[in-house]
């Protein structure tokens, strides 16, 4: 099958990131390093080629950036300082934005200024509507109950409304995610019946992230912190997705606290805390060496976090000690960074929540298909014997 | 005739004043415009036919670090205006070895020789000293021996300065040279045996150069000669004195792989052949002459004389030669091939003394042994006619060589010796299993691609993928890689490994460059005056450049090299000119010149 050329293509990645691609020259020592790169997926080197030689087309298939955790043993590596961590990181984002049906992801890659722009003007209208709503139905001195400025089921559906048009988007994506790698990537015969044989491939790596934790370069530390971190992060996340889509009354009744609420609330606090504070802190010391090169939109998306992370914790506690009009303001502030935030996920680098797990899964079945056809051709060979 | 001279640089990292040059070239005669076009410009031949017809020129100066590039269009647009196309000149600055915006006056004076159409090599001769016909050689590897030979075969005083205990450099370690296979020691001992011999050549070993004073063509060289405690003459190298020597340090001839005495002869075939005294580590010496001394009493010649000093010679000479040679660069360094860490793990230089008829295993290739040492109360790793031979081993090439990190350039010669060694390996071990890593074959001279495709045709697996890592499971030595080619990731069990390790200038190159006044590149080899047009000269008259001292070279290139310079040598002596050094030419001398032959 013939495949278009892209001849630019490395000049358009440059825009993502990826500025050395030119400079490798093939010997491979990134794919001996990588802890991850195994018989089906070979890389780095093999999408260095692939970028270099402008196979957009065939990149766009490939699972290969989403099983690279990114250790930066590769980039430590490399003989000619072409950085192939960094390159896939870049593809990563650049498969982001092939994903996206919108073109927003593009334009957010692309110009930090565009990103800002729409970050501040969605920010904006968040919190006009908000102070509408609450100055036209509630009083801005009640937090809670009757003539509440922000009534907790009001927050509910408008937290549904948000979190639904963002899974919409997610889900489209990764439905485009699947055509592309799942059938227009692959070369042999997936049985249908894989999918169900490998489905505990999502949830184990969402929820361990093992292949992070295998990055580890053995010569360092016991524990890879990068991966702890990460995973607490994640983890935290997603719980507190879960408690603001779901348990939003009790979580915002009050004053007293409800434990069997609000402990989980605590936990995804300090998650959050502790990963957004080190991983800001690892980008400004450049500590590792994935951390020496940062996109604007890494940037954003850490400060981002904290902000949302700070704005919680102190609303909550202006709520529990009964400053209920400074609880009210920050309340509308931390929705405003929370809604751009959310509505942002699946245009930006956040995405790899879903997609990474997603992608392991994919290439589990891919490669129990490639081992199946590999069987088949030897029992082949052998009866042609 | 009306010139115009146009400026057009290639290179944006070149620091060349091109205003100055430009403000200079304006005030030449005959020269009516002068253009600064800036770096890479995009000229139309139309525009340019204009120019010049509106000028009224009748010749054109491209100058710039790369004229050349522009000559076709500046060709064209003379065709057009009906110009003689001979008159296009060229001032090349790149190509009489210009860089970095060093010497302007140089520069200036390109331009002013393609200015008046005299070529600058015509115009910037530098001579005038008169020139003493001894001759001084640094260093007796093949360079120095064959520039030495070729010298004193003429006729003329050659003094060769070496500081080992014998001649022959590299090149005597070495079993086979690639492609031909020959015995590398049928080639080179007849040579060093001619040195040793010869009238016209006052060998100096275990010296070294330590001072230089003096003008191109008269040249003062203080040299600093240790003393060898073994008297030459009378030395028969019968050995007598080895056996009773209590001290056990590592052969430098065999690359650190058996141990020798502290009186030791560096191989059988040394010259001068005789025994000499290490004086770092002689336990006599070391303790002023209280304990110890068995060898002196062994001596049936009475030619032992532990306590002669170091001496010190003045010598006064016309022209130098550099062949100082390199060295490897410290495979330790690169960890991750576990060089030092895991026994079976050898540079080339090793592997190279292994397979040699005449190392330490009498030419059989084996793995080492673990022997247990008295003195240390531990186990360590030798290599012992015992040793078995290795089933499997792999050959990794481009270690520390093309890389950011070590050596940016290709050190030329690794390619062709891993391919030798993996032949030697299937000549020697029928059965074994070879294979060899490599990130891009080169075999550029003659008969090398022939022999490297001889290499695949013998069963060698010649991989096209570099390995990044050598690991050690239980007591089975692992190499990774990929296999590009056949698109696999490959492990391989393998008994021993060689590093394919690159090649840095000689230890004492910095020194030497110091003293005499030479310049170094980047890498920090010797600079050529002219890598295309002189490439055995140095900025410094009377001062030249043979074999790897200037850059990584093979035998054959080396060999040519040093002849090249002997003619050099010889051409100062009978020319009658006089040598002087190039960097010592003034620009009015040079223009002074052009116009002389201009007006011829």
């Amino acid at each position: 099958m013939a495949i278009r050329v892209n001849p630019s293509f490395i000049d358009v990645l440059d825009r993502y990131g990826a500025e050395d691609v030119q400079l490798c020259y093939q010997c491979g020592d990134c794919s001996t390093v990588c802890p991850h790169a195994d018989e089906v997926h070979k890389f780095p080197r093999k999408s260095m080629r692939q970028m270099q030689m402008g196979l957009e087309a065939r990149i766009e298939t490939t699972l290969e950036p989403w099983l690279c955790y990114y250790c930066g043993q590769c980039s430590e590596q490399c003989p000619r300082d072409a950085d192939p961590g960094e390159t896939m990181m870049s593809l990563r984002r650049w498969l982001i934005s092939r994903y996206d049906v919108t073109g927003l992801a593009k334009h957010f890659f692309k110009s930090k200024t565009k990103e800002l722009l729409w970050v501040g003007l969605i920010a904006l209208l968040t919190g006009a509507f908000l102070v509408l709503y609450g100055v036209s139905n509630g009083n801005f001195g009640v937090y809670d109950g009757e003539g509440a400025f922000l009534p907790s089921d009001f927050i509910h559906s408008f937290d549904l409304t948000v979190g639904g048009i963002m899974g919409a988007f997610l889900l489209l994506h990764a439905l485009r995610m699947w055509y592309f790698t799942m059938i227009k990537g692959v070369e042999y015969p997936v049985p249908w019946w894989l999918y169900f044989k490998e489905i505990l491939e999502f949830p184990i790596h969402f929820f361990t992230q093992k292949r992070y934790a295998e990055c580890d370069d053995k010569h360092r530390e016991k524990v890879h912190m990068p991966w702890l971190v990460h995973l607490g992060l994640a983890l935290g996340y997603v719980t507190m997705l879960i408690l603001v889509m779901v348990f939003i009354v009790p979580l915002q009744s009050g004053p007293e606290i409800k434990w069997s609420v609000h402990i989980f609330g605590y936990l995804a606090s300090i998650g959050l805390l502790v990963g957004t504070v080190y991983f800001i802190r690892n980008r400004f010391k450049k500590a590792y060496i994935q951390y020496k090169k940062s996109h604007s939109t890494d940037w954003i998306f850490v400060i981002l976090l904290f902000f949302i992370v700070i704005s919680g914790i102190l609303q909550h506690i202006f709520h529990r000690t009964g400053l209920t009009e400074w609880a009210n303001a920050t309340y509308v502030i931390h929705l405003m960074v929370v809604v751009p935030w959310l509505l942002r996920m699946p245009f930006t680098k956040w995405a790899h929540i879903v997609y990474r797990p997603l992608a392991m899964y994919f290439a589990a079945i891919k490669k129990s298909a490639y081992e199946r056809q590999q069987g088949r051709i030897d029992s082949l060979s052998v009866t042609i014997r | 005739m009306r010139t115009g001279v146009y400026f057009c640089q290639v290179d944006d990292q070149s620091q060349t004043d091109i205003d100055a040059i430009a403000k200079y070239s304006a005030n030449l005669p005959e020269v009516e415009t002068v253009q600064n076009l800036g770096l890479r410009p995009d000229i139309s031949a139309e525009n340019l036919s204009e120019h010049l017809k509106t000028n009224l020129l009748d010749r054109v100066v491209i100058a710039g670090d790369m004229p050349g590039y522009f000559k076709p269009v500046f060709t064209k647009a003379m065709a057009l205006s009906g110009g003689d196309l001979d008159e296009i000149r060229l001032a090349s600055f790149r190509e009489h070895g210009i860089q970095n915006g060093n010497s302007l006056d140089r520069a200036k004076a390109i331009v002013a020789c393609a200015a008046y159409g005299v070529p600058f090599s015509l115009a910037a001769v530098p001579g005038g000293n008169p020139v003493n016909h001894a001759t001084l050689v640094i260093g007796a590897g093949i360079a120095g021996i064959q520039a030495s030979l070729e010298i004193a075969n003429a006729g003329k005083q050659v003094y060769l300065v070496e500081q080992s205990g014998t001649i022959g450099g590299h090149m005597a370690m070495f079993d086979k040279t690639f492609p031909t296979l020959d015995c590398a020691a049928c080639i080179l001992t007849p040579k060093m045996v001619d040195v040793g011999q010869h009238d016209m050549i006052n060998l100096m070993t275990r010296s070294k150069v330590v001072a230089v004073r003096g003008k191109p063509g008269a040249y003062k060289v203080k040299i600093r000669q240790k003393a060898r405690r073994v008297d030459i003459k009378s030395c028969v190298a019968c050995g007598e004195c080895v056996n009773p020597c209590p001290v056990n340090v590592d052969s430098e001839f065999d690359a650190g792989i058996s141990k020798r005495k502290a009186i030791y002869i560096p191989f059988p075939q040394a010259v001068p052949n005789a025994y000499l005294v290490d004086e770092a580590h002689c336990r006599y010496v070391l303790t002023n002459g209280e304990k110890c001394g068995v060898c002196l009493r062994k001596c049936p010649k009475d030619c032992i004389h532990l306590d002669e000093e170091d001496s010190t010679i003045d010598i006064e000479v016309g022209n130098i030669v550099l062949a100082t040679g390199y060295d490897l660069l410290d495979a330790s360094k690169i960890d991750q091939y576990g060089y030092g860490k895991y026994p079976n793990v050898l540079t080339s230089l090793e592997f190279e003394r292994l397979t040699n008829a005449s190392g330490s295993t009498g030419g059989r290739i084996v793995t080492k042994v673990r022997k247990y040492n008295k003195k240390k109360k531990q186990d360590e790793w030798v290599f012992s006619p015992e040793g078995l031979p290795p089933r499997n081993v792999a050959i990794i090439h481009c270690v520390g060589s093309r890389s950011s990190k070590y050596n940016a350039y290709c050190s030329r010669v690794c390619c062709m010796y891993s391919l030798k060694f993996a032949h030697l390996l299937k000549e020697k071990i029928p059965k074994v299993n070879v294979y060899e890593f490599y990130i891009d074959m080169r075999a550029f001279g003659k008969g090398y691609e022939e022999f490297a495709e001889r290499i695949r045709q013998e069963g060698t697996f010649v991989i096209r993928g570099h390995s990044a890592d050598v690991s050690m499971k239980g007591d089975r030595m692992i190499v990774r890689g990929e296999d590009i080619f056949n698109d696999k990731l490959v492990e391989f069990n393998v008994d021993m490994v060689i590093l394919a390790v690159g090649l840095i200038p000689a230890p004492g190159t910095e020194e030497l460059s110091r003293m005499l006044g030479v310049q170094k590149d980047t890498d920090g080899w010797f600079s050529e005056l002219d890598y295309n047009g002189n490439p055995t000269d140095t900025d410094k008259g009377g001062i030249y450049v043979a074999g790897m001292c200037q850059a990584p070279k093979d035998i054959p290139d080396t060999v040519a090299q040093a002849s090249a310079v002997a003619a050099g040598v010889l051409k100062s002596h009978t020319s009658g000119q006089g040598i002087g050094s190039m960097s010592s030419l003034t620009l009015s001398d040079i223009e002074g010149k052009a116009k002389i032959i201009h007006t011829l």
